[in-house]
């Protein structure tokens, strides 16, 4: 046998057995990181090893099958923040056949136009892999020339259009002309500044030591229903914390938590555990649950990230329809699907966290503390376990900081302190209940969504345009004033009370 | 277009019914394109006239009780008729792309409301220069051939022209009771 047939069997041989190692991993089993094309943008890297939450298409299935499919998955967590936002540039609106030839420029029937997945060189801020002009393909020809349309955009170039802190392509609810025009003109700082929902989450009367004596002595002792603790464990302080919060008054006791399928005192000790999971936290508190596994703090937990590959669905992929319990198990071991990999840790995070918190797992008791009702840990104390950023430490310094401090030693109302929930974990009232939305990311993808329901209870919508388009304020966490003026209220006030001299034209 | 027909057609005949307007007749089997976008047309035309006259013009312009106004969340408002109308549309084409419908004009207030296509610009020049008459055609937009048909869409009420000729960014202002404002345009691919 020549030399150069024994270099084309092994080359042969060699590319079969490395396309078959892939076709293993990608379609059977194991740890498929290998496989990734390219880091997945921003938040998704926490669950880029569940490749099957996005990729949905069977084996085989066309280009055009496979796109639409993944689209798909675009919405099934992203759907109720788009509907908030009153997207400008729904999907919907693409559909119609009238919109073919905008087909051809950017496709707005398909999330992955602007925003492909995979692909690290060329993704920007929002995870957009599009050229920051992007708005220039529709709107600069015929009648959709903004430039024509609009005196004061007739020589804008169009990569400032979403990077001016003037649009968004999907959330304008505090940007779009007529909202500009009814809030321009404000003062800056309202002259008493109290955010209204937080003010009434703050209002509530602290329980005073006899009433908790008083309610301690009324029900049966924790000690005779609460197996023997840890010696670590001061009990005595954990019921007398519990008596004091919305936990008691609300009836939900000791077993409420740790053994929330008891019924009768034999099964309480029989079920009794010591740590409470998420899963038992959420039996009450739904929308919170709901909002925490939308953001990055809680995305791994979303309902909708798929499920790690059982051996039973590869076995039937192999053709093996009736696999026996033994075959399965043995597969189940060969498989170590790491998919859907339990809480994130700070160690995971792509941004520089605090490396002595880097094994905390994130769940609701990190936190909150369990049985103390104090939101002001989880709205400050417990953020700073892990964020070391500037923005981060420049509050401890700055005018925000200063109310909160104020509100609490009781020298100005409640709802006047700003903490990083005020802004990031904003609540909002609905059918007389105060929530909390647990997302501490949805006010900040793009930051002008943190104007209406935070910025402007206190704020100038001018004001809050200025300050959100300002890094080196954010950074130093808006101690003092915004550097450059966003002259979108101008320009939109120009055209319902035109300029007698022409300013701006 | 057989599938379509007879998903369709029982609520057509019926809507064709109620709304007692001598209606074009829907066939045992199959229906040509022009009978089915004039059905859907009398459908659409009806709900947005009772809309437009039985809740806009006499909550917000009769009786003054509520305003009607494009920003209708902000300004805890009637959504303006030409809204409802688009929402309606938005939802068809979430369920089905086995037609499609818009409300266009030569003079939109939203300018994404112009026409698109050069069949679109036609049809509304001409049922603007015809008053009462509908135009028919066909085009092909992104590989795929449409029947598309387009209705007369009429000030029915003041809420339409006041509007129209009030607003900032209305291209034209002169507006009366009965004018031609703009065009219904309904398509439905042809290849099955």
């Amino acid at each position: 046998m020549t030399r150069t047939r024994i270099l084309w069997i092994v080359w042969v041989l060699g590319t079969l057995i490395v396309a078959a190692l892939f076709a293993n991993k990608l379609f059977f089993a194991g740890n498929r990181t290998a496989v990734l094309p390219g880091q997945t943008a921003g938040a998704h890297h926490q669950i880029e090893v569940s490749c099957d939450t996005c990729h949905t298409s069977g084996p085989f299935a066309s280009a055009k099958k496979i796109k639409k499919d993944i689209n798909k998955t675009c919405v099934t967590c992203h759907k109720e923040e788009l509907a908030a936002a009153d997207d400008s540039h729904p999907l919907k609106k693409f559909t119609n056949p009238r919109m073919a030839s905008y087909w051809e420029k950017v496709d707005g029937r398909f999330c992955t136009t602007c925003h492909a997945e995979h692909q690290p060189e060329i993704t920007a801020e929002a995870m957009v892999t599009l050229q920051g002009d992007f708005c220039v393909a529709c709107h600069s020809e015929g009648d959709q020339d903004i430039r024509k349309d609009r005196a004061s955009h007739a020589d804008l170039t169009f990569d400032t259009c979403a990077s001016s802190g003037c649009h968004n392509y999907h959330d304008n609810r505090a940007l779009y002309e007529d909202f500009l025009v009814k809030h321009a003109g404000a003062p800056w700082v309202a002259a008493s500044p109290v955010h209204p929902t937080e003010a009434l989450a703050h209002s509530y009367t602290p329980v005073s030591a006899d009433q908790i004596e008083t309610y301690l002595a009324s029900i049966d002792a924790p000690a005779d229903v609460v197996p023997a603790p840890e010696p670590a464990v001061d009990l005595n302080e954990i019921t007398h914390d519990w008596a004091a919060s919305s936990h008691a008054a609300a009836d939900v006791n000791c077993s409420g938590c740790h053994a929330p399928e008891a019924e009768t005192q034999a099964e309480i000790d029989e079920q009794w555990t010591d740590i409470v999971t998420e899963a038992t936290c959420a039996t009450c508190h739904k929308d919170q649950m709901r909002s925490f596994s939308t953001g990055k703090h809680g995305m791994r937990r979303h309902p909708k990230i798929a499920k790690p590959r059982s051996a039973k669905d590869a076995l039937k992929f192999l053709g093996v329809k009736k696999p026996s319990k033994e075959l399965q198990a043995e597969v189940a071991k060969y498989l170590n699907d790491p998919t859907n990999p339990g809480v994130m840790t700070p160690d995971e995070a792509l941004i520089h966290l605090n490396p002595e918190a880097a094994h905390d797992s994130l769940t609701c008791a990190t936190c909150h503390t369990p049985h103390r009702q104090d939101t002001q840990r989880a709205a400050v104390e417990a953020c700073t376990t892990c964020h070391v950023d500037d923005h981060t430490a420049a509050y401890f310094d700055s005018p925000h900081y200063d109310l909160w401090q104020a509100e609490l030693a009781g020298d100005l109302p409640a709802g006047s302190g700003v903490t990083c929930a005020t802004c990031h974990m904003p609540k909002s009232e609905s059918r007389d209940k105060v929530v909390t939305d647990h997302n501490q990311t949805a006010t900040l993808r793009p930051n002008e969504k943190m104007i209406r329901p935070v910025c402007q209870a206190c704020h100038s919508l001018g004001f809050a345009i200025d300050a959100l388009a300002d890094d080196a304020l954010i950074q130093n966490n808006f101690s003092g004033q915004p550097s450059a003026h966003i002259p979108s209220i101008d320009w939109a006030l120009d055209r319902v009370e035109p300029p007698t001299q022409g300013a701006n034209q | 277009m057989t599938r379509f027909s007879t998903k369709i057609k029982a609520t057509l005949a019926a809507a064709a019914v109620a709304t007692g307007v001598s209606a074009p007749q829907a066939m045992a089997e199959g229906m040509e394109f022009q009978t089915v976008t004039d059905l859907l047309h009398l459908v659409m035309s009806s709900d947005r006239t009772v809309y437009t006259r039985m809740i806009v013009n006499r909550l917000a312009v009769q009786e003054g009780v509520i305003k009607a106004s494009e920003h209708f969340v902000d300004d805890k408002a009637l959504v303006l008729p030409a809204q409802m109308f688009r929402f309606g549309s938005e939802l068809v084409a979430e369920s089905t792309d086995e037609f499609s419908y818009s409300l266009l004009s030569l003079w939109p207030i939203n300018k994404q409301n112009a026409p698109t296509t050069d069949l679109e610009k036609e049809g509304l020049e001409y049922i603007a220069d015809n008053p009462g008459e509908n135009f028919y055609g066909e085009e092909e937009l992104g590989g795929v051939t449409y029947f598309t048909a387009v209705y007369p869409d009429v000030a029915v009420a003041e809420a339409c022209y006041a509007c129209h000729n009030d607003h900032k960014d209305s291209p034209r202002t002169d507006f009366q009771a009965g004018d031609v404002m703009g065009g219904v345009v309904i398509r439905i691919p042809m290849d099955s």
